[in-house]
């Protein structure tokens, strides 16, 4: 400790002097060291631990401190990160993964395979309260720590969908004496082999993420090896889009999330502000029409819904025209992803024949359809938390062309919590639910009857309450095969009766966009599409 | 003497108490009825998809597996007996989250009340002194200045002084004074809008007054008859609502300190709100609300230091 201060004072010239001609080259030149600031919108983490809970900001965060098993390239493929190399058995049950060697978390406690152990017996405690992670390893019986590389995972039932659950920060893999200090400790600090180390957190306000300077540059898509170029990371919350942006104008912050539509064109149209642009994986934004209950239970009033919401027109203008359209239940970054335009194109004459044909012929004195006396009425809960004002509105404009066709449409604006609590009580007949995942297995989730099943918080995933047998044995049968050719067939067959089914009316890819300036080598990975700041460097 | 303190004393004791019982008892039960789980804010927030496991001992640890009655009883014994609980959401003790987030809210609603008064305090004086035109404009900035909702203002500032000008951050935390400005003049300028009108009227009244009209026949400056005899009649109902001007300097809070991203317990009762986490939104409004009752207490002894007719003998004299 003493000789560390000493060592610290003797160098302490040696820096300054660095960084003063550091300061003196080009006036906008990368350099080496200093701090960024990043600004999220995002609400604030309870927890900096992503296995507890487990939510999109926890792995915004947890990206700079925590690194998965594995990893993900664009193009779907599954890359080496702290595991680097797996085999499965031939009946899928048993996958063995040998790890890196010599790698320690940053409190110097060896990484090795019963970490690995301790990591998913931690997601499968119920005292973690966790609820992604937890999801993600369900189909893991055990973890057996063969020896010190070596982890062999036994499952309960095969499970294609294994590594791309693994990519993913919620299941990111902790110190066990992290883990150990119980979760109090390490909600506030959890210990990781990232490039980054959580130094502090003063609630509301910022984290600071100090520089991992034994960092083993495992990241299969870094740009250098070893530590990061960055000393320090501040990790501001700001929750108000507009200020954000003006911290990021003003040069108080250097890269912030979440930026409104306009602010996304201005950028795209030069200056010193850059954009990034990465879709999260998943599933798109999309509705969803509620086919469990009246009027939706009749494909034909879901097709004549669809037909009359003008979606284009909508997101061109309300968007800025920053945003695609979307016809495909899957993000575009998903290798697996299905389209079909024709399905979604607006025709208001094709919706009123529907809606004829399926007997809402009345119309009654404000001009909405009715069917023995009851008015055609589409309730429309909305979650202030999820969806932008730009998408709030674009809501709005969906419900002016679905009046057109005869359908009432109400809005509801509702909190987080109330917004659930109405889904739970199937109290709505049309919604759009965000659901991110790696993977084309979300459509398991979302689609598969087994969704329809509340679970104990009273949440339910399929909100089409889509219960088809054959898409259910499609998509049971993609989860459980090895040979990825005929899973991405069953996958697409799935896709093919989802949108058929005229459940799901797509918008566009869920938004993730990052503004950015004196900063580069900024880059989002391509498991969850958050950012990692391995590789960036400020412009002095 | 003593028995008009002690009673004065009690009386304001029993209030704080009435209003600690209906604050716990509105907020519970209003929690309850906005829908939603308050055992997802131990799981991650709401939309859980925690297991059944880990939802029952989430539910026993914090004893919301008790029928209502039970929890709405438990959490009156537990104010009363000055213990607010335990965080769903951060695992930690309310009165831990408060004590973080309490001295930055407090700072900026006093500095704001204060700067309010300086405004309110100097358009009145302007207004007297100027030409009648002049008075009318300062009337009407008055009067758009009390409606003006904070967001808008906030926004505005933001977009004049940090973005275009660059004097002043947009963001603030803590007692930063630079920060500090934008965020003050957001909260301050309605409340001097609706202070200034007060004095405003009230003044006009006392300027009108015999003792005002002598004054002036003695030959007194209009400025000087002003801030001696007419303002100290002219401030009385302003100082009054001070009590009330805090109580919405806290609720304005709410939306200023989200809008600056400033830390402070109006961000923590709106996040702790969305997540039905009921012990800090129970703990934080309690707060609020014994603020304002120490607030009232104080304008209390104000306003009988100003105005001796219907005073204890205890009050100083200005």
């Amino acid at each position: 400790m003493a000789r560390q201060s000493l060592v610290a004072l003797a160098l302490a010239p040696v820096l300054l002097v660095a960084a003063c001609s550091g300061g003196s080259t080009d006036s906008a030149s990368p350099q080496d060291g200093g701090t960024l600031t990043y600004a999220t919108g995002d609400a604030e983490p309870t927890c900096l631990d992503p296995h507890v809970g487990g939510n999109y900001p926890q792995a915004l965060i947890s990206t700079q401190y925590l690194e998965p098993l594995v990893g993900r390239a664009a193009d779907g493929t599954i890359l080496p990160w702290l595991a680097r190399d797996w085999q499965v058995s031939d009946d899928g049950l048993t996958w063995d993964f040998t790890l890196a060697d010599g790698v320690t978390f940053t409190d110097g406690t060896p990484f090795d395979a019963d970490a690995v152990r301790v990591n998913i017996e931690h997601l499968q405690d119920p005292d973690t309260g966790s609820s992604t992670g937890y999801l993600a390893v369900q189909k893991v019986a055990s973890v057996e720590a063969v020896d010190a590389t070596h982890a062999r995972f036994h499952l309960t039932e095969p499970d294609s969908a294994l590594l791309e659950s693994l990519s993913q920060q919620w299941t990111a893999i902790e110190s066990p004496t992290g883990i150990e200090r119980g979760t109090d400790a390490n909600c506030a600090a959890p210990v990781g082999t990232g490039p980054f180390v959580v130094e502090s957190w003063t609630p509301q306000q910022q984290v600071e993420l100090v520089r991992n300077d034994d960092y083993a540059g495992l990241d299969p898509e870094a740009d250098h090896d070893g530590a990061a170029y960055l000393d320090r990371i501040v990790w501001r919350f700001i929750p108000d889009a507009a200020t954000r942006y003006a911290a990021l104008r003003s040069g108080e912050v250097q890269m912030i999330d979440n930026p409104q539509p306009d602010a996304v064109k201005a950028a795209g149209q030069g200056g010193d502000i850059t954009l990034i642009d990465a879709p999260r994986p998943g599933a798109s934004n999309r509705i969803e029409l509620n086919a469990a209950q009246a009027p939706f239970d009749d494909i034909r009033v879901r097709e004549a819904f669809v037909r009359a919401a003008d979606v284009d027109a909508g997101i061109e203008t309300l968007f800025a025209g920053t945003v695609q359209r979307s016809s495909s239940a899957l993000s575009s970054v998903e290798p697996d992803v299905y389209s079909d335009p024709d399905l979604f194109t607006a025709d208001l004459d094709r919706a009123n024949d529907l809606l004829d044909q399926a007997g809402w012929t009345e119309r009654d004195a404000d001009g909405y359809r009715t069917k023995d006396g009851a008015r055609l009425t589409v309730r429309f809960p909305v979650s202030t938390n999820q969806s932008v004002a730009a998408e709030q509105s674009l809501f709005e404009q969906i419900q002016a062309g679905a009046k057109q066709a005869g359908f009432d449409v109400v809005l509801t604006p509702l909190d987080l919590s109330g917004w659930y609590a109405a889904l739970g009580a199937h109290e709505y007949e049309a919604v759009s639910a965000p659901y991110t995942k790696v993977g084309p297995d979300v459509l398991r989730i979302l689609y598969h009857s087994d969704g329809t099943v509340p679970a104990p918080s009273g949440y339910f995933a399929n909100h089409a309450q889509l219960k088809d047998p054959a898409l259910d044995d499609l998509l049971d049968r993609a989860v459980a095969t090895a040979d990825p050719d005929e899973r991405a067939d069953l996958y697409q067959q799935a896709q093919t009766i989802i949108l058929d089914s005229y459940t799901v009316l797509p918008l566009y890819d869920q938004l993730n966009r990052f503004l950015v300036r004196d900063a580069e080598g900024v880059r989002t990975l391509n498991t969850v599409s958050t950012p990692t700041f391995l590789d960036a460097r400020v412009l002095s | 003497m003593l028995v008009g303190v002690l009673r004065w004393l009690l009386a304001r004791i029993g209030s704080a108490l009435l209003v600690a019982w209906v604050v716990a008892t509105v907020v519970f039960f209003a929690l309850r009825a906005a829908g939603g789980d308050p055992t997802e804010a131990i799981l991650g927030g709401p939309g859980s998809q925690a297991g059944p496991e880990a939802v029952a001992a989430a539910r026993a640890e914090y004893g919301l597996d008790r029928p209502l009655v039970v929890q709405y009883l438990n959490q009156l014994w537990r104010v009363l007996t000055f213990d607010l609980g335990d965080s769903y959401a951060r695992r930690m003790p309310v009165a831990e989250l408060l004590r973080e987030q309490l001295p930055g809210t407090f700072l900026l609603a006093v500095v704001a009340l204060a700067f309010a008064w300086v405004l309110a305090l100097g358009i009145a004086t302007a207004t007297s002194s100027a030409r009648p035109w002049v008075g009318g404009l300062l009337r009407g900035v008055e009067v758009v200045a009390a409606v003006v909702p904070h967001f808008w203002l906030g926004a505005v500032l933001i977009l004049l002084f940090s973005t275009t000008l660059g004097w002043f951050p947009a963001t603030s935390a803590g007692s930063d004074p630079a920060g500090l400005v934008l965020p003050t003049v957001t909260l301050a300028v309605p409340v001097a809008g609706f202070l200034g009108q007060l004095i405003h009227d009230s003044v006009a009244e006392a300027e009108a007054a015999p003792f005002a009209v002598s004054a002036r026949a003695r030959g007194g400056s209009a400025i000087g008859v002003l801030w001696r005899h007419s303002l100290r009649h002219g401030v009385l109902p302003a100082v009054s609502l001070s009590g009330w001007a805090f109580g919405s300097l806290l609720s304005g809070a709410v939306v200023v300190e989200t809008l600056f991203g400033r830390p402070g317990l109006g961000r923590l009762l709106l996040d702790a709100t969305l997540s039905r986490d009921v012990p800090v939104v129970i703990g934080a409004v309690l707060v609020v609300a014994l603020a304002y009752v120490v607030v009232m207490a104080i304008v209390d002894l104000i306003e009988r230091a100003l105005d001796p007719r219907g005073s204890t003998p205890t009050a100083v004299v200005l």
